[in-house]
Order: C-alpha cells, then structure tokens, then sequence
C-alpha cells in the first residue's frame, strides 16, 4: 500500500502520522514544493520579527520523518490521473499512489486592481514560506507599507512591519476591524490597540489603484475614499482559497466548487482521492458549500481524513466552533456564535477598565451560545462544555473562575466582572418590563 | 530577519552565537578561570575596601541578578508571575545569597547562606564542617536538606527552589535573560542530560557517604580519611568550580544559561524526582496549540514543550524549573503552570455539575 498525500501543511502531516499509527506496513509519501519539512505556518510572523529562526517554526525533529518512515518529496505536483493512479510532478517526474490525500491547501486571495500588474515589485502576501522571503526582501528598503485586508493575516503582517519600523497604512474595507469574528466593540478595542502602536486604521475604505515607480515597485496605493498612500510594499492580505487552480488542467479533475469537493468521509469524486484542509469543500445539510480555512480544522480534518483513508467509517461534522488569535498583545478566544446573531440573542459585553481586555457572553433562548474574550486567557474546554450543556447566562457569570486561565498571580478580577454582570442583567429586566 | 541598523545586528550577533557572543563567552570564562584559580582579584576587592575576591564576586553577583532583574521585570511587566518572581529572586540574592551572610559574619557568627542546601552546597551536610557550627546551624541544614526541600518541592514543583530562590538559577533568569533560548531543543541533549545529572546526583551522594563514614571512623582508617579529602577536593574542582561556575555562566552566550543546572547540578537533580511525583504540573488547553513553537524555543531548559502542547497533553518534566517563560510566550495562551492535588478540583465540581443537571438535555 502505498499512501502519497500531497501537501506538508498540518493537515497532511497529521494525516501522514495518523496513517503510522494504524499502518505499520504501509508506504507513505508527503510531496510539498514549499519546503522539505514541515512549518508551522501561524509563526511565519515570528521568525520575520526575529524571535525564531525558520528551523524553529518546525513542529517535529526532523528524525521524526524517518523512525516514522514518512518519505518526504520535493516538488510541485502538475497532474493527476486517477485511472492509472499517478501524479506528476513539474519536472516529469511521477509517483504511483494506491490512497491519495490532497491537502494542498490555500493560496492568498488577489483583487484585480489598475496598476497591479504593472507592479512588477513591492506587492506582497504572507501566507508562505516563499512569502516570508520575498517580505524580508523589501524590508529593509520599504518605509511606508500599506496593509489591505481586515482579517488575521493582516494584522498578524502589520505587527512585523511595525516591528521593523515601517509606517503602517492598515486598510480595512468594513466598518470595524474583523466583523467576520469581533463585534464592534472589540474592533473599536482592537482598533485603538493598533492606533497605539502607530498604525494609521482606515476603516471603511479600499484599494482603488496602485501607483509604480521605477523598476516597476510599487510606490502609493490610491483608495476610494480619495486617499494617496505613498507606500514601497503593499500587503495584500485579503482572505486566502483554495489552492485548486491546477486541477482544473489535469487529466481527471476531481470535482471543484469552491474547493476539492469531498463527502463527510473525505472523500472526492474521484476513486481512491480524499481530500482534507482548507482545500476541502464540504456541503451542509443545507447543501451550501463549507470551507475550513483555520489551523484547528486542518489538523482535525487531516487525522479523521487517514482514518477514512484506513477504511474506517467516517462521517465528519465540525465541532463547535473555536477559534484563537493575538492582535499584538491582545489574544483572543472564541467559542460559539458571537458574532452576526440571530435577534432574539442577548450579549453581556463588558470591558475591564483600565486594560486592554473584553468578554462577551452571548445567550439565546435561556443558554450561553457563544464566548469572545480578548486580552484575558480562559480555558475554551469549559466554555464549550457550558455552551454543549446549554448553560444559562446567570450559571456561566457565576463558574466562569473555573475557565480562568491566565497565569499566577495575574487572574482577571472577577468580582467587577459580576457586578457589570448584575447590572446588566438589571438593564434587561427593567427593559423587558 | 534581523532590524536594519548596527545596534540591532550586535543585539542580534550576542543573542545568537555570533562573534561577540564567543567574545563575550571568552570573557565571562577567563573571569571565572581567574577568579577560581588565582588571586589577581585580591587586591583589586581590598583596593574598593572589600575583604577579599569572594565579597567582590558576591558585589557583582548580586549586581548583575538585580539589575538584570530589572530589565525582566520591565519586559515582563503584563505578566505577575514574572514580576512577582523576579523581584523574590532579586529580594533573595540581596538578603539571604549576600547581605545576611556578610551580616552574620560581621556579627563573629558563621558565614552561612539560608538560600542554599545540600547538595548543592557540599559543605551544608559535610560533618566536619557543619558540625563545627552552632546548633541552630547544624539544624536548618538538616531540617532544610532533609524536609524543607522535598516538601516544598512535592507540593509546587522544583520551582520554588530552581527558579525563586537559587542563586544560580537567579542570575540565569536575570543577567542571562537574552540567552534563554539556546538551549539545545533535540531529543539527544534530553537524553545526554539524564545520564549527566543523575551521575553527578549518585556523586555527590557517594562522596558526601563517604565524608560521613571517614568522619566516623576518624583516625582509624587513615586511608579512607585521605581517599575521601582526595575525592572531595576532586568534586569541588569538577562539579562546583569547573561545571557550576566556568561552564555554567561563561558559556551562556553559547550554550543558553541553565547549562549546569540542566546537565550537572545535583540539586536540581533531586528536585526533579521529586517533582515528577509532586503536584507540580504544565497545564496543556487541548486542541488550542498552533504549533509555532515560541514556548520550545523560549524554555530555557531545553524541554519541548511543543510537542506536548500540540498533543494536548498536560506534562510534568524532571527538568522544569517552572520560570513560565513558556506559557508568557504563547500567542494562544495554551500553557498555565500549576500545583494540582491528585483529584483536580474542576473534575470534582464537575461531577457535581453534571448530576445536577442529569436530566437537562444536551445539544
């Protein structure tokens, strides 16, 4: 048996190990044509702000891919032809397969400005390690930068700038920082943050030109609301897809929507060929299309997408909803539906005074539905067990010392925390009577 | 990638085993050779109006934890447990590692150091020396020894002596602080490390054995008596100048700054089978780490943590001296340091949780 799984990222590395486990026997191959280990790409932004070196950002000894007996393959894999069960690689090479997992991931989303094309230099993303290089390139002869995209990518890419002291024009199309995750008040917080720290926050706007200078770098970005933003980098860091343009040329595409096209057990339409990661499109009940494009999910999906690939019955359904990030300083946790709420939910929202830090409860119909905490750290374990146990409010406020998680000596307060709380909850009886 | 501009590449240079950091490593080591081995500081000490070398060591010793303890403290000021820590290990290294020892001697009492213990200070259970001090000496370094260490140690982990109250391990979490992570990360130095400090822990056993059998026996065994002197001085040369002094510190710049208290000392070594069956714990949130490894490459210990942290597993090291570098510098607050009885409270009140609500539907 031979598993070949194209893609190093965490989804098939962890495929790649869970397939080990179970199979002691078998042959596997992991083909990556960024890099020959595996990295962590969430820490690309540290190793660009010096605190890690690239070795570093790799999550396994690099003895492990040997004891394991996982080959690694360099290379960018061109074509795929499931009748005789082989890729190919650019250069001609081919590899045969009896199991394939396309965990090829996502590559950063582009917008077809006037001038991008002509922008020969200076015009970036920082979703891999051919990024970082290329970032690291311009650093040193860039003083201004302008940053498109009010997601985690940009932010994460702004605080690196900052790092190396280059003026910041952060470009944010809605009308607070990340309304896909935060709700006004946290953008508003997050917002002031970034101000804090230099960074000029144009909500609202967006790219409508960019400027050349010579040798073709790019030299101001001019946006809809009139403003001319003299910049020699321009990050753009609006949202990533589904690395799935080369499919659509080789000998027998699987199916594609947005991305690979796959079953709950993994499984595309092509015999043989699984699929898992951000290239993944599951559909929902509903028959719409879900993509997972964040760390926790690929991880996830690459273990349960070897077991289906072992022959085990799988049939996939994403957990709650958690996710984490760190605005500079601020680290976030969320758990559930905080955002964009249906309107019969309710949400405690309480800033600590003094400090750059929030949480936010939020309740429909009596239970606790969803978390957003920033700038404290909180166990998510327990803010899920309390949504799963459908919790009410009241209950949460009361347990939340349990979910603490910040370090000793540092615990948030939590009797300010209550008393915001019985407030509120005076705010909204006087409101329903 | 390193900021643009001179200061930034030397910042860069020491911190990452460049050509200054051998400089300064070069340095650091001849100062320890000079010190251990000659006298050239003698007058240099009696020329600022101090008694000799050892007080002038003690003077910049105690410099270098408090002022380094500054720039911690500083840098870490979000973090209480690093404030709180660092300014217990300043508070120690002026009182009980200097001033009180000075104090004391000043007072014709012995010069003795109440932030120390056997075995990492030989002499504190060695019967010729400890048993010519008055009682209330010869007490604490048993009851210290023989209780104090263990206890403390079952109940919080070899924190509470490694990384609040050690001189050695003081000045590695203050003046070494941009050195932390050198430490050697593989699974190689792990294994180096187990057989290292547990031979200097059956050593200092054997020979501290062996002072007690040739003081008992006295005048009887003139052999063992002259063995047992050669062995000490042997294990005074070795593990206390050569290991915890000249390797320990001048190799800093090179090798990260736990070095000794990692590979050789004897103390740490005990703490850390203690530890292993104590309360002491790191704390792992499941599913939360993103493997990015700021926590490995920060622990000055060499552990790494990553991969625990992305196994979601809660782990107790031997070597973890509990600084909480690693859960200050995770992006996802993925890691907490804590002392957990055997029944986790949370588990308990969850019990109760659950059978209160027995009847509740789950979603």
């Amino acid at each position: 048996m031979h598993y070949v799984i194209v893609g190093n990222g965490v989804a098939g590395v962890t495929a790649a190990l869970t397939l080990r486990k179970r199979d002691l026997h078998a042959r596997i191959s992991v083909i990556s044509g960024e890099s020959d280990y595996f990295i962590s790409r969430t820490a690309l932004m540290y190793a660009y702000m010096d605190r890690m070196n690239l070795r570093d950002l790799e999550p396994f000894e690099r003895k492990v891919y040997d004891k394991q007996r996982i080959d690694r393959v360099r290379g960018w894999v061109r074509n795929l032809d499931a009748d005789r069960r082989v890729i190919q690689f650019e250069d001609g090479r081919e590899i045969t397969y009896d199991k394939l997992l396309l965990a090829v991931g996502s590559v950063p989303n582009r917008f077809q400005w006037p001038g991008l094309d002509a922008a020969k230099e200076g015009v970036v993303h920082f979703v891999s390690l051919q990024h970082l290089a290329e970032c690291e390139r311009l650093t040193s002869s860039t003083g201004r930068a302008v940053v498109v995209g009010g997601g985690l990518i940009g932010v994460e890419l702004v605080e690196c700038l900052v790092h190396h002291g280059i003026q910041v024009d952060f470009l944010v199309r809605e009308s607070w920082y990340w309304p896909m995750a935060l709700a006004k008040e946290e953008g508003a917080l997050i917002a002031g943050h970034l101000t804090r720290h230099g960074v000029k926050l144009h909500l609202e706007d967006e790219v409508t030109a960019l400027a050349t200078g010579p040798g073709g770098r790019v030299s101001a970005v001019k946006t809809q609301k009139g403003l001319d933003l003299p910049c020699e980098m321009l990050g753009i860091c609006i949202g990533v897809r589904p690395a799935v343009d080369w499919l659509s040329g080789v000998a027998t595409p699987p199916e594609i929507g947005r991305g690979i096209k796959v079953n709950r057990s993994f499984q595309t339409s092509l015999p043989s060929i699984f699929s898992a990661g951000d290239c993944a499109e599951f559909a929902r009940r509903d028959g719409s299309p879900m993509l997972e494009q964040i760390w926790y999910a690929a991880k996830r999906q690459g273990e349960l997408a070897a077991l289906a690939m072992l022959g085990d019955a799988v049939e996939y359904t994403p957990p709650l909803f958690f996710n984490s990030a760190k605005f500079f300083e601020i680290e976030y946790t969320t758990v559930g539906d905080a955002t964009r709420l249906p309107d019969d939910a309710k949400s405690f929202f309480h800033c600590l005074p003094g400090e750059a830090a929030s949480l936010r409860i939020v309740e429909r119909q009596g239970a606790v539905i969803g978390f957003n905490m920033l700038g404290s750290r909180w166990d998510h374990t327990w803010l899920e067990r309390w949504i799963q146990e459908r919790r009410s409010m009241q209950e949460v406020v009361q347990q939340l010392h349990l979910a603490q998680f910040d370090v000793e000596f540092g615990r948030t307060k939590l009797d300010r925390i209550r008393a915001a709380f019985a407030e509120y909850q005076e705010r909204d009886r006087r409101h329903v009577a | 990638m390193i900021k643009t501009g001179t200061t930034h590449w030397l910042l860069h240079d020491i911190k990452n085993r460049g050509i200054t950091a051998w400089l300064l490593s070069g340095l650091l080591t001849a100062f320890y050779l000079i010190l251990y081995f000659t006298e050239w500081f003698t007058p240099v000490a009696r020329g600022i109006g101090l008694d000799g070398k050892w007080t002038l060591y003690g003077v910049l010793y105690t410099l270098a934890v408090t002022l380094g303890g500054v720039y911690v403290i500083r840098k870490y000021r979000h973090n209480r447990y690093q404030v709180v820590r660092t300014s217990v290990v300043i508070f120690v290294q002026a009182t009980f590692a200097f001033s009180i020892p000075h104090l004391l001697k000043f007072l014709h009492q012995p010069e003795y150091y109440f932030s120390y213990f056997w075995p990492l200070k030989m002499d504190y259970l060695t019967p010729s020396y400890i048993f010519s001090l008055p009682l209330p000496f010869i007490l604490f370094s048993f009851l210290g020894s023989a209780l104090l260490v263990p206890i403390l140690g079952a109940f919080f982990g070899k924190r509470w002596y490694c990384s609040w109250v050690c001189g050695c391990g003081g000045l590695a979490n203050t003046f070494g602080e941009p050195w932390r992570h050198l430490s050697d990360k593989s699974s190689t130095a792990w294994k180096i490390e187990k057989i290292t400090i547990n031979t200097v822990l059956g050593t200092s056993f054997l020979l501290t054995a062996m002072l007690f059998i040739s003081w008992g026996t006295g005048k009887s065994n003139p052999e063992l008596a002259r063995f047992t002197v050669g062995f000490q001085s042997f294990y005074g040369l070795i593990v206390s100048s050569m290991l915890a002094g000249v390797v320990g510190v001048g190799l800093y710049p090179l090798g990260g700054t736990r070095l000794w208290c990692r590979f050789f000392c004897p103390m740490a070594a005990l703490l850390g089978l203690v530890q292993k069956f104590g309360r002491y714990r790191i704390t792992v949130k499941e599913n939360m780490c993103i493997s990015c490894g700021l926590c490995s490459k920060y622990c000055e210990m060499g552990i790494d943590v990553r991969s625990y942290a992305q196994a979601g597993k809660s782990f107790t090291r031997a070597s973890c001296v509990g600084c909480g570098l690693c859960a200050e510098v995770c992006p996802r607050g993925v890691l907490a340091l804590e002392n957990k009885s055997s029944r986790d409270p949370q588990e308990a009140v969850l019990v109760q949780i659950q059978g209160a609500n027995a009847a509740r539907p789950l979603v």
